[in-house]
């Protein structure tokens, strides 16, 4: 295998990334790999393997896991599509169909190509110059419908204009914007975002007075800056709420085995796309915060996990590091404190369960991202190397930067209690003004987010139902009473914040709302959600692995017309014997939408079921496919032409 | 009475287990406690042998904890007992260990419904092809489905087509679609035998197992991968489609290719053989065994297997066969003589071969032929004789087997040996040449294969194989253990130990062992190693009869 000396120099860089465990650097060298060759061949994994000291299966286990990955060139030009909800029902598979007729791309010729069995094929144009595929959720659920074309982003993408991705030449990631702040925000963590004259380099950063409070932290004792966290009564914005400082509490101060810190950069439930500006606009900020929480557990070294379709988010911050590491801010004796730290930027590859913290794990330690069974893997006991380790989302840990400068106890009078702080909420689907808001935890309700904040409801259409908390939420209708302890309210008048959403049976979740106006089918609503999250089932375990295809093949037949009476039952009970019996809580998240679809909107189930009983089971093999049966894609070993290692078909 | 009542060394904790509080011993699974409570909890991914992933959710039980009272102690109920929080959701139980008043419902409607939901989510995409399927009658997944599970199925929709017939290495085939995940494959080559070569490609329900093309699954370790599947997805070339299980006699025995002894089963129907599988012990192979070693029982069924005695090539009754052998010994004097005995003999043919060396007052002129090989660090030693330890016991070696063979040698050379009796092997890998077979006066070779000596025998007698005969072997640790019959060996081949109570008879007058038994017994009084035992009670696991560690033979002399 010719490697020319650039590429490894580049690989040698990024392995010394991973001083404790070359392995960690398989998804770099994938990455890189597949930048300079255009995609992984079955040598480049033996290489790699080699490299790293590892079994070839280890590499090609990971090749197969993240879609990012390809085995078998694209064109010269690929659009990756984004399918899920919001960009769906912004019409991305309209959007889809009419970049392919531009580009010359028969999508029907494709279309039994499966790429890991998920039926989101690579198509690729007769003359190859072209490939457009589905990709699922790339976190910009506001600027819906939106593509990538290699690594430039587009975003508001209209149907007749599909065209314009065959030559897109910039990304609208970088593209500087200027929007005010809604008056009913309170801009905290996104004080600097869409900020006029505001750029992401540390001289305008420390303009703005940034890594002061850098300074401050460190001249604290640790232990305090722990109490103030605590004392801020920060939850966790990833989605759990989990309380930060009782997290970081799990760290003892006098740790003797090596404490890593991670920053969970891996944005990808759908609804949610807040840390994808914290990241491109506003680094110095994130960096400031983790340092600060770096010192704070003790920890040495750190990562942040970004999602792989965040190509330039992941230059930025590898830029802004640098920034940091030259003044010091990062590296040894950061300013004269003692304390030595270093991050560094990990991509990942378009697994959305890199975003479960003990998956992120296994990920940065190169392997599949097999969320771990809890006990005995608590991350802050035995994390990643089997160390304590804090896992952060990026919110959070700008919030605690927010937390040293005011102090815990001021900060905790901002929001509620036990839902303190500010939260960003994004906003997606059927309104007038997608976007995103810092909001006062609790300071508006779903009404006013839906109609002041965002305009109000598309077109003049009524409210059907929201998701309030990211895709995996449980969807709550319009015209739904909810309980609460003291009161009856309705969807309107639900204040958003943690406790409140989850009394009315939901969650805050990462803040991702998505709306859904009188139009929308809810069937195909939950078919789209529930491909999702057959796609990104990691299938560690049983129920997930087998349950969340099943739901998605019962919406797929439901809307094909070939329900029945018992489907609704059937998808609830799926994804009952789903949610709690699995390892990590995407058990929950991808039998959630199921359950409350199913219990909410159960006529429009029950409406579309063609026979009270179920249809003939469909043939398991057609004489052709028996007679072929040989011939059912497999790896060849190139020695034997033996068939070897499987590619599964669907 | 005063009893001495040392501290345990493991402390034990207090554990409910279906309403009944019982004691384990601290680190003990909470899978394995449930099992010593009689409360089997079924499991795929789960192997008391592997590490634990906690993937396939099928050993989920009901679980809690003590209830505690704001000062973290626990609250007691009406009988004394903990009063026990039970988690709402169920929990596996093969990744925690019993703690103290911990609570487990194995059987609650909570429970019962979590294993049906889990065999459902199994079946789904499974083919459901159990008519044509190996592991049927052994599976798991049709165990616990009829135990645990569901008779209806709600599948409706077409299911997930996955990669059949798929030759992961030489000897193992993977039905992806049979693959339930569960990982047990994966996790023996890398955590036992040490060859990371499989993994998992594709995601989701699309997952199945594989290796890359450049490092296949070839480990002389593969098979065990076939016996801890607990479906149908690996099977083992040399086995499928041959046999339905169901119809397999298991024969306990033991391994001879090597001095470990690994414990095995023979599964055999109307004296075929069939396949051989490890057998739990975990004083010698644990669970496992070596492909190498599992595939040689081929031989056994050979067609030129001798079934006749010969006598210059001519078969004569045993009788005669016999006779002829005596004359021949009593025509010589002692110095003429020579004994090639074998360290594949079992303890109780060896102790007649001592008898029929006696007889014949040839006190040094014997020896075994040492096999030897490198040990794989695994199961096999070193040492390729099963029974070197036994033969040194009772005195058919010195404490370097294969020493004395030179002599026999430069004996026949010389013309000094005129007559050698051998036991199962060719002389002319004892350092003799076909030239100087020719020379002897008479050969008599007991074997069960024809070889470079047996054209050369003056009688031939034909015996039994391994899997035709009982008897016990003495590992290279010194374990004594039993080999029983599996099969019936062919035509007019005889038991070995008969062969040489004959012979002896013939030579030296009856000596009255009617039944393999009596030749234990006799043996026990010259052996105190074998004091108070009999076949019997070495029992299926075997004893430790020889404590000093045996040394590993020198390489052998001839040659």
């Amino acid at each position: 295998m010719n490697v020319p000396s650039e590429l490894l120099a580049k690989i040698d860089e990024a392995i010394t990334h991973y001083p404790v465990s070359k392995r960690s650097a398989s998804l770099p060298l994938l990455h890189l790999w597949q930048e300079h060759f255009g995609h992984v061949s079955d040598e480049g994994i033996a290489w790699i393997a080699a490299k790293l000291e590892l079994s070839p299966i280890n590499v090609l286990e990971l090749v197969t896991f993240y879609p990012m990955f390809r085995r078998e060139p694209a064109g010269k030009r690929h659009i990756r599509v984004c399918r899920t909800l919001s960009c769906s029902m912004a019409g991305s598979y309209e959007l889809k169909a009419a970049v392919a007729k531009a580009a010359g791309i028969d999508l029907e010729k494709w279309k039994h190509e499966q790429h890991g069995g998920h039926g989101n094929p690579v198509a690729i144009s007769a003359d190859g110059k072209f490939s457009v595929e589905f990709v699922e959720c790339l976190a910009s659920c506001g600027s819906a419908p939106v593509a990538m074309v290699d690594d430039n982003f587009k975003e508001n993408i209209k149907l007749e204009n599909a065209a314009v991705l065959l030559k897109l030449e910039r990304s609208d990631a970088m593209l500087p914007k200027v929007r005010p702040a809604h008056p009913r925000e309170k801009r905290i963590v996104f004080k600097n975002i869409d900020r006029e004259g505001w750029t992401n380099d540390i001289e305008c950063y420390l303009h703005d007075g940034g890594y002061a409070e850098l300074k401050k932290a460190l001249g604290m004792p640790r232990a305090d800056i722990v109490n103030e966290v605590k004392a801020s009564g920060l939850r966790g914005r990833g989605g759990a709420g989990f309380p930060c400082g009782v997290k970081w509490g799990f760290i003892k101060q006098d740790e003797k085995k090596p404490v890593y810190l991670i920053c969970n950069a891996d944005e990808s439930e759908p609804g949610t796309f807040k840390d994808r500006y914290i990241i491109h606009q506003d680094p110095h900020q994130l960096i400031e915060g983790m340092i600060i929480s770096c010192f704070a557990v003790g920890a040495k070294l750190g990562y942040i996990y970004i999602r792989g379709e965040f190509p330039e988010g992941a230059q930025i911050l590898e830029k802004a590091l640098a920034e940091a590491r030259a003044r010091n801010f990062l590296g040894k004796n950061i300013l004269g404190s003692g304390f030595d730290c270093d991050i560094y930027v990990h991509r990942g590859a378009g697994a959305y369960i890199c975003g479960e913290e003990t998956g992120l794990i296994e990920s940065l330690e190169g392997k599949r991202a097999y969320p771990r069974i809890k006990p005995p893997y608590f991350p802050a006991v035995l994390g990643l190397y089997q160390c304590p380790t804090i896992v952060n989302n990026v919110e959070t840990l700008c919030d605690v930067k927010h937390i040293i400068k005011m102090g815990g106890a001021e900060y905790a009078k901002i929001g509620k209690p036990n839902n303190t702080g500010t939260r960003i909420l994004c906003v997606s689907g059927d309104v007038e003004k997608p976007g995103y808001f810092e909001v006062e935890v609790g300071s508006v309700t779903m009404g006013e987010l839906i109609n002041d904040l965002c305009g109000g409801v598309k077109g003049g259409r009524k409210l059907k139902a929201v998701i309030p908390g990211g895709s995996s939420a449980k969807v709550l209708r319009a015209g739904e009473k909810f309980k609460l302890k003291d009161r009856e309210i309705g969807l309107e008048d639900i204040p958003m914040d943690f406790d409140t959403l989850a009394a009315c049976g939901s969650m805050a979740g990462s803040g991702g709302v998505i709306v859904m106006d009188e139009t929308r089918d809810m069937v195909s609503t939950l078919n789209n959600i529930n491909e999702f999250y057959a796609h990104e089932s990691c299938g560690q375990c049983t129920p997930c692995r087998e349950g969340a295809l099943w739901m998605k093949k019962i919406t797929d037949r439901v809307l094909a017309g070939g329900g029945t009476e018992k489907d609704p039952d059937t998808l609830k009970n799926v994804a009952d014997n789903i949610a709690g019996k699995t390892i990590c809580a995407f058990g929950e998240a991808c039998s959630w939408p199921t359950q409350s679809f199913v219990l909410k909107f159960r006529e429009e189930f029950t409406g579309k079921a063609q026979k009270a009983e179920p249809p003939p089971m469909p043939p398991e093999y057609t004489s052709d496919e028996l007679i072929e049966h040989a011939t059912i894609e497999t790896i060849h070993d190139r020695r034997t032409n033996s068939p070897l290692a499987p590619a599964a078909t669907k | 009475m005063s009893t001495e009542t040392a501290a345990p060394a493991v402390p034990m904790v207090n554990v409910q287990i279906d309403g009944v509080w019982l004691q384990f011993p601290k680190g003990t699974r909470v899978i394995e406690a449930c099992g010593q409570a009689q409360k089997f909890i079924p499991r795929y991914c789960y192997h008391p042998k592997l590490s634990s992933p906690g993937n396939c959710r099928m050993c989920m039980v009901e679980m809690g904890m003590p209830k505690m009272t704001p000062d973290r102690k626990p609250v007691l109920g009406a009988d004394g007992k903990p009063e026990i929080a039970w988690i709402p959701r169920p929990q596996i139980s093969c990744a925690q260990d019993v703690a103290e008043g911990m609570g487990i419902r194995t059987g609650s409607p909570m429970v019962e419904e979590a294993r049906k939901g889990v065999l459902e989510f199994l079946l789904i995409n499974h083919p459901l092809d159990c008519p044509i399927c190996d592991q049927a009658g052994e599976c798991r997944l049709q165990e616990f489905s009829v135990e645990f599970g569901q008779g209806e199925s709600r599948f409706l929709d077409e299911k997930v087509k996955k990669p059949k017939n798929v030759e992961l290495g030489p000897r193992i085939t993977l039905d992806a679609e049979r693959c339930i995940l569960c990982t047990r494959c994966i996790r023996f080559m890398k955590e036992v035998a040490n060859d990371d070569v499989l993994g998992i490609v594709e995601r989701g329900s699309f997952n199945s197992i594989a290796c890359h093309p450049d490092r296949i699954l070839d480990n002389n370790y593969s098979l065990n991968t076939v016996d801890i599947c607990p479906v149908g997805a690996l099977t083992s070339n040399d086995f499928r489609f041959k046999m339905r299980v169901w119809f397999l006699k298991e024969t306990k025995t033991i391994d001879v290719n090597c001095g470990t002894g690994a414990n095995i089963i023979i599964g055999s129907r109307e004296n075929t053989i069939y396949r051989i599988t490890p057998r739990e012990n975990n004083d010698v192979n644990g669970v496992w065994l070596p492909d190498s070693h599992r595939l040689n029982f081929k031989y056994v069924a050979d067609e030129r297997r001798l079934t006749k005695p010969t006598v210059k090539g001519q078969p004569v009754d045993w009788r005669t066969a016999t006779a002829i052998a005596a004359e021949i010994l009593k025509a010589h004097t002692a110095e003429q003589l020579w004994l090639v005995a074998s360290g594949r003999q079992t303890n109780e043919e060896l102790f007649l071969t001592s008898r029929l060396i006696d007889a014949l007052e040839i006190e040094k002129q014997h020896d075994i032929l040492p096999r030897t090989g490198e040990a794989d660090g695994l199961l096999i030693a070193a040492d390729r004789n099963p029974n070197t330890t036994g033969a040194k016991l009772i005195g058919l070696c010195t404490s370097k087997p294969g020493s004395r063979l030179k002599k026999l040698v430069e004996g026949v050379r010389s013309g000094a040996i005129k007559t050698v009796i051998t036991l199962g092997e060719d002389l002319t890998k004892c350092g003799l040449t076909a030239d100087d077979l020719k020379k002897l006066d008479a050969i008599i070779a007991l074997d069960i294969l024809p070889n470079q000596t047996t054209p050369h025998a003056t009688v031939l007698l034909p015996a039994s194989a391994w899997v035709e005969k009982r008897g016990s072997m003495i590992n290279v640790k010194g374990r004594l253990q039993r080999l029983n019959r599996a099969v019936a060996a062919p035509g007019e081949a005889h038991d070995d130990w008969e062969i040489l109570r004959d012979l002896i008879a013939a030579v030296s007058g009856s000596n009255g062992l009617a039944v393999i038994e009596d030749v234990f017994k006799a043996m026990a009084a010259d052996h105190s190693e074998f004091a108070g035992l009999s076949l019997s009670k070495i029992g299926d696991l075997g004893l430790p009869v020889v404590t000093e560690k045996t040394p590993e033979p020198e390489p052998a002399a001839a040659n």
